[in-house]
């Protein structure tokens, strides 16, 4: 049985959004910084505190999302933010500029491999940051915060087939439900002495070592879905056009976001394409800063 | 629809992959309002039969099929499902299979919503199956949040908001406490009472006949072996393949001639030391839940062979997680060998003590069963040299010798009980914990099941005594206690209301209901014989004593 996010009802403006308002602002976020491809912290910045601003408006607790943000950081910070500080790759060529200066050099112990870092792909790593995080944030804030049993409702309405609107439906319900099954398996097998934070080895080693973890969990997965197919055929699933009982109405506020969504959305796209603004480049101030 | 809802006819079927026929040649016909029970071992073809019934062979299972199943007259292989569905409900055995929704009302609302039903139609569809369930007050609940029996309700109304005619009941008391399981029966009676057509899969007769059934079909190897009234049910039929009442066992057995020897009292046992202790344990997830465990004392000593009952939510695995240091408590100390778990690491613990998770699925991993008993072994870093032998040992304590280079995964469902059993086996902990382990299985399967860990045989203890200094399981089946247990722990309000012997605990039948437990007629005949036997029994040692 699939279960669902900790949501509960909250009367801040963010809830009080139509489901489709939410969806459809994060992707204008979204296509906006990947679409035109902007690098520009001037951009950034702004459409960084705009998602911000709905993440507080959301107003969850931090005891609620914790852990998650603390998921969220380490990818952010250390998965992305590093690889782009080390590699400069993953954005804009510019980021690789061979005549940027370099500000910490070193080969890798033991390896013919070195680490250069300019200041370009040290600029580029805080762009990408930045960048992830003006598109993570308003998706961070939506399963605390949508009602699980719209979700089907706010993809059909807003145009997708009954079948793809009843996946995204069970998919966004699939996290969780993984979540508890590998909760369960983690206890079953630390019942048996198996140790995460004590496995040796190398990298490969370690992840072979975490098979008493994802078979189980990849099995369960397996049988939950099987099982719901099943369910759905019983009761006539994609059979017929469906009747989608729950309606939904936009509001005068859900216009205001929407239109905001598509004004920062065009803008991005007319200041990039049009007047070739946006794209990725180191400003002096902070070279200077580095430089000193 | 004026035809009979159902009619089979010579009806056989052949999967696919197999070499023999799954149902062969049954034939019956049903009317408008009878309630049909179809008992049988696993095996015997029910499941074939009721997915013949569904729909779902020939769409989803692909075979050889032949004969006729018709429903108000039209084949079902020539039906559209939509058209299926509307004149079958299917009800399947665990009701967490069946729900799909992440709410009451979405759920309930989910077929006619699939058969593009106008609104005003649906709505009135849900009201009125909430209603005739009388689980209205649950319409805005999440569904992963509702108790057994209430998730059980929903799916249920699920099914009668497409309006079916016939219900197709599969197995629907295995998931449920003893007195949701009855609630259940009486619903099923009151909806063939209206009209409906029920047919009820269920291999625990006793439990099914308060449901009134109309008639009895049995079924042994894919044929039916009996069809007719419940009453006359032919000794031909095995007690020890379908659980039947107490009093119907005693009178086979009587009949057949085949008369028990009369049980020697259990000796007096004096109570070995505590394993396990707690101490005013109090437990709560943070500060913002409710207690789940409140003000919980208990010993676990030396010989107990112990049976946990008690309500589902009751706080029973959340008492056992404590005890192999999976949860530590708010306040109060769990204490193994005297050590406080607090100090301890579920690593350390595992040594002591081996817990057994309700399903295998959640434990099993290992390309080989080797493999997978090794693992216990390993992480606990016992001497490389004996582990073979501990892996040999296990498996054949279990009857699995033979079976170590097999995937675990691939084997049957009571197969991976006992590799899970075996695993813990080889992690040579003094005691052992069982969450449910009989769930999932059949009859027949589950009294083989715990025969083989519970019973003494040839002169010998038990497998548990024999390999553990004490066991504990966890269960809704009253008759487990009885049969198997030396001491038994009732759960309720959060913490242990009853502790001591069966024939103690289980005789305070307004205590049990109080908890959900439901007297069995097994507890009942051995309360009544219990100043000739000294001792609880099996249905059948009763026989000697009736």
């Amino acid at each position: 049985m699939l279960v669902t996010w900790k949501y509960r009802p909250r009367d801040t403006f963010i809830q009080r959004l139509d489901p489709r308002t939410r969806f459809i602002v994060l992707l204008c976020t979204i296509f906006a910084l990947t679409i035109p491809e902007i690098w520009d912290y001037r951009f950034m910045i702004p459409l960084f505190l705009f998602s911000l601003t709905q993440f507080v408006l959301a107003r969850i607790e931090w005891k609620e999302m914790r852990r998650t943000l603390f998921f969220v950081f380490i990818l952010v910070f250390f998965i992305i933010g590093l690889n782009g500080l080390l590699s400069g790759r993953g954005g804009p060529s510019a980021a690789l500029d061979p005549n940027s200066p370099i500000i910490y050099q070193a080969l890798i112990p033991g390896t013919v491999w070195g680490i250069t870092i300019t200041i370009s792909k040290l600029w580029f790593a805080m762009t990408q940051v930045l960048r992830i995080l003006a598109m993570a944030l308003p998706a961070i804030a939506i399963p605390y915060t949508l009602d699980p049993n719209i979700y089907g409702t706010a993809f059909k309405r807003m145009g997708a087939s009954d079948k793809v609107s009843f996946t995204m439906d069970l998919a966004l319900r699939f996290l969780p439900t993984f979540s508890r099954d590998l909760t369960i398996t983690v206890d079953a097998q630390r019942a048996r002495g198996y140790e995460v934070e004590k496995l040796k080895g190398g990298f490969v080693e370690k992840i072979r070592k975490l098979a008493p973890l994802i078979i189980p969990v990849t099995m369960q997965s397996t049988v939950t879905g099987e099982e719901v197919i099943d369910a759905m055929d019983l009761r006539a699933f994609d059979t017929a056009p469906r009747t989608w009982l729950k309606e939904l109405h936009y509001a005068p506020r859900d216009y205001f976001m929407i239109g905001l969504g598509v004004v920062i959305f065009l803008a991005c796209c007319i200041l990039k394409w049009g007047f070739g603004i946006g794209g990725f480049f180191v400003p002096d101030f902070f070279t200077k800063f580095i430089l000193g | 629809m004026s035809q009979s809802p159902l009619v089979i006819e010579n009806l056989s079927f052949q999967y696919r992959t197999r070499p023999e026929k799954a149902i062969d040649n049954i034939s019956f016909e049903l009317k408008p309002g009878e309630l049909l029970l179809i008992a049988g071992s696993s095996g015997c073809g029910k499941t074939t039969l009721a997915r013949c019934i569904n729909g779902l062979i020939p769409r989803s299972y692909k075979g050889e099929r032949a004969g006729k199943l018709l429903l108000h007259g039209r084949d079902v292989s020539e039906m559209k499902i939509a058209d299926v569905a509307q004149t079958v409900g299917t009800l399947l055995q665990d009701p967490e299979r069946q729900i799909v929704a992440s709410n009451v009302y979405n759920e309930v609302a989910f077929g006619p919503e699939n058969l593009g039903l106008p609104r005003e139609e649906i709505l009135s569809r849900v009201d009125a199956a909430m209603k005739r369930l009388r689980i209205e007050h649950l319409l805005e609940r999440e569904t992963f949040n509702l108790s057994g029996g209430e998730k059980q309700k929903v799916a249920l109304a699920g099914l009668l908001s497409m309006n079916p005619s016939i219900l197709l009941l599969d197995e629907p008391l295995a998931s449920l406490d003893p007195a949701s399981a009855h609630e259940a029966l009486e619903v099923f009676r009151s909806l063939a009472d209206e009209g409906k057509t029920v047919v009820l899969i269920e291999h625990r007769v006793e439990d099914a006949i308060f449901a009134k059934p109309d008639r009895l079909l049995y079924m042994e190897a894919g044929q039916v072996k009996y069809l007719g009234s419940i009453e006359s049910l032919p000794t031909a039929i095995n007690h020890r393949e379908v659980k039947l009442p107490a009093e119907w066992v005693v009178k086979r057995v009587r009949q057949a001639g085949e008369m028990p020897p009369r049980v020697e009292p259990a000796a007096q046992e004096a109570r070995g030391e505590a394993l396990v202790a707690f101490e005013n344990v109090d437990f709560r997830y943070s500060d913002e839940t409710p207690l789940i465990l409140q003000n919980v004392n208990l010993q676990i000593n030396r010989g107990d062979l112990i049976a946990a009952l008690g309500p589902n939510g009751a706080g029973k695995s959340t008492l056992v997680k404590h005890a192999i240091g999976l949860l530590k408590p708010t306040s109060g100390r769990v204490l193994v060998e005297g050590k406080d778990t607090k100090s301890m690491s579920v690593a350390q613990i595992a040594h002591l003590l081996g817990f057994v998770f309700q399903s295998p699925t959640h434990m099993l991993f290992a390309p080989t069963v080797r493999e997978e008993l090794e693992f216990g072994p390993k992480n606990l870093e016992m001497d490389s040299l004996s582990i073979p032998r501990l892996v040999s040992e296990s498996l054949a304590t279990v009857n699995l010798k033979g079976l170590e280079e097999y995937p675990p995964l691939g084997l049957s469902f009571g197969q991976q009980k006992r590799t899970t059993i075996a695993a813990v086996l080889a992690m040579q902990s003094k005691i052992m914990i069982m969450d449910e382990p009989t769930a999932g299985q059949d009859y027949s399967n589950y009294t083989h099941f715990m025969d083989a860990m519970c019973k003494p045989a040839g002169g010998r203890k038990s497998l548990v005594a024999e390999n553990f200094a004490a066991t504990l399981f966890i269960t809704h089946d009253v008759d487990l206690a009885v049969t198997y247990a030396n001491r038994v722990l009732l759960f309720g309000d959060k913490h242990i209301v009853a502790d001591g012997k069966p024939e103690v605990v289980l005789k305070d039948f307004d205590l049990l209901t109080k908890y959900r437990v439901r007297p069995t007629s097994l507890l009942r005949m051995n309360l009544s014989l219990l100043s000739k036997t000294k001792r609880f029994l099996t249905a059948e040692a009763l026989a000697a004593y009736a």
